[in-house]
């Protein structure tokens, strides 16, 4: 019985090696950088900024290959980010926001980038004109700041570019659709959607220019070819 | 750098809250008024200077005051007076938090005295104030006009097709329902489509529960579709032509307007009613409907106007319109308020 136990053990950890085989994960030395953000923050017609940072939490190249040749190569990422948002809706208000986001990316060789992310978040919202208040005996004031408080959810996805694939700029190019609820919003949930359109910085980045898959896992000698 | 950002949206966000004022012939401002948990949006727009205001009272409820920011009503009654559109709490642009329980017909009709207040405090005291109610609005209106003193804050009052009284509408909506579904398959007109709308009257005769007054409503806005000589709306156009021109928020409207159609509110107001108050009614009264108006009936325009007090009086009815006459007879409409807030400011 206890051979038994073992032969499946063995077994399943040759299966599980077998597998990663497929797969070939290069730690990247540019995945430690973080990655600043800036980006027009907009709904529909309305202007709006988003400032973040994003700090990486796992980060591998990919390669999966058959026949001894790479069929596909791609830098899979997962993310953590911190955001400060605004828009500006005329006559409606003006929401200024903060959101903490787990972000999952995917780079492929080309330098093409999507994306997607989720996470919490805090709004603050100005009305967009002059709020008065009324005593019950008809004194009228205005009052300052007037706004409300909403925890938010935000989900989004998008695409972009990732210069420093092919050329050694640090940067990436991201257009991202997001949709924030805000809640409780007249005891309800209030959608928005809100398209980004930005650039991203990672400090160092340019260095790690990769031009071909292949001579990239050379240099690391880290391939595994099946 | 980045200080001297967050510094400039700090100095950016309070400027759009100051204080505007303007007294001219062709003004737009917009300021908002909180009570019990919600900041109601006010639309100010036209002749400020006329000193004369119209408040609009919208239907729905939950709906929005935006949809009758037509330019058509801009052309023809914002270049002699002002017109006020306020968006009810729990619809429109309106804002707040956990504000549902406070969504009463109460709690709006001291909204809408508080929008007049800051009105008043805005324009001048002096200023000549009409309420127009259209549907649900209508009952806002009427709530506000018999509770003792209120009606001394306005001029005058125009009702346009509006439903003071819930119970008697759904009686009404039935009976109009049937006797122009059975004229117009008598005429061999759009039969296919009476046939269940004469049925469902036929089965249901009184005592309506909430489920059966919706139903009743959705097929009198369904019954317009079939009368050819009114004009049809097509409400996808016009949020369309007006989103982007009047900023309008579509998300926050949908949401409020989910929110408050499926609200418990509604059953407050299924048994709503001040037929029996009416007759403390002094001030000028215009009542406007249209002929072919079967969610809030000619009689029930009728009903209003024989009820109240007042010695100036009259009631139009517009030949070619249903329940948005605003839209659907629009040149009729703006003749008749028009001439009314001329005769009586």
């Amino acid at each position: 019985m206890d051979k038994l136990k073992t032969g499946i053990s063995i077994l399943a950890l040759v299966y599980c090696t077998l597998c990663q085989a497929q797969c070939d994960s290069i730690n990247d030395s540019s995945a430690s950088h973080f990655n600043l953000k800036l980006s027009y923050n907009s709904s529909i017609i309305y202007p709006g900024l988003s400032i973040g940072i994003e700090f990486p939490l796992y980060y591998v190249n990919v390669q999966v290959l058959k026949n001894q040749k790479i069929v596909r190569y791609f830098t899979k990422g997962r993310f953590i980010s911190g955001n400060l948002n605004w828009y500006h809706h005329p006559d409606f208000h003006d929401n200024l926001y903060l959101t903490a986001e787990w972000v999952m990316r995917r780079t492929r060789f080309t330098g093409f980038i999507s994306e997607f992310s989720v996470g919490p978040g805090f709004s603050r919202t100005f009305l967009g004109g002059t709020t008065y208040k009324v005593d019950d005996n008809g004194n009228v004031s205005v009052i300052k700041l007037a706004g409300y408080n909403y925890a938010l959810i935000t989900i989004g996805g998008g695409f972009g570019y990732d210069f420093s694939m092919k050329k050694q700029l640090p940067f990436s190019a991201v257009a991202k659709m997001n949709l924030i609820s805000m809640f409780p919003y007249n005891s309800t949930i209030y959608f928005r959607p809100v398209l980004e359109l930005g650039i991203r910085y990672t400090p160092g980045r340019s260095k790690n220019k990769v031009s071909n898959p292949l001579q990239y896992q050379n240099k690391n000698e880290r391939s595994i070819f099946l | 750098m980045r200080e001297v950002f967050f510094f400039s949206l700090l100095l950016l966000l309070p400027g759009c809250q100051k204080e505007k004022i303007t007294i001219s012939e062709n003004v737009s401002e917009t300021f908002y008024v909180e009570n019990a948990g919600a900041s109601m949006r006010v639309l100010v727009q036209g002749n400020t200077a006329s000193k004369t205001f119209i408040l609009f009272i919208h239907g729905g409820p939950g709906v929005s005051s935006y949809f009758y920011d037509t330019k058509y009503i801009s052309q023809n009654i914002g270049d002699k007076y002002a017109i006020v559109y306020w968006d009810q709490r729990n619809a429109g642009a309106s804002q707040g938090t956990s504000n549902g329980g406070n969504l009463h017909l109460d709690q709006m009709v001291e909204d809408l005295k508080k929008v007049i207040e800051v009105l008043k405090f805005r324009y001048g005291q002096d200023m000549s104030l009409f309420l127009l109610g259209h549907s649900f609005g209508g009952l806002i209106a009427a709530d506000f006009i018999t509770r003792p003193g209120y009606q001394n804050m306005i001029k005058g009052i125009i009702d346009v097709d509006g439903s003071h009284n819930y119970p008697l509408n759904d009686t009404l909506t039935r009976q109009a329902l049937l006797t122009e579904g059975n004229y117009q398959v008598s005429q061999k007109r759009n039969v296919d489509e009476w046939q269940p709308i004469i049925s469902y009257c036929n089965t249901h005769q009184g005592n309506f529960s909430l489920e059966e007054s919706q139903q009743l409503e959705t097929y009198s806005t369904e019954a317009e579709n079939y009368i050819d000589s009114i004009k049809h709306i097509n409400i996808v156009n016009l949020v369309l032509k007006y989103t982007i021109p009047d900023k309008i928020p579509l998300t926050a409207i949908l949401c409020n307007f989910l929110y408050t159609e499926d609200s418990n509110f509604n059953k407050e107001l299924a048994v709503a009613q001040f037929s029996t108050s009416l007759n403390i009614v002094t001030i000028p009264v215009l009542v406007l409907w249209g002929k072919y108006d079967f969610t809030c009936p000619q009689a029930l325009g009728e009903d209003f106007f024989n009820r109240i007090n007042s010695i100036d009086k009259s009631m139009v009815i517009s030949p070619k319109s249903g329940h948005n006459m605003m839209f659907q007879d629009k040149k009729f409409f703006c003749d008749n308020v028009n001439e009314f807030v001329l005769n009586h400011k």
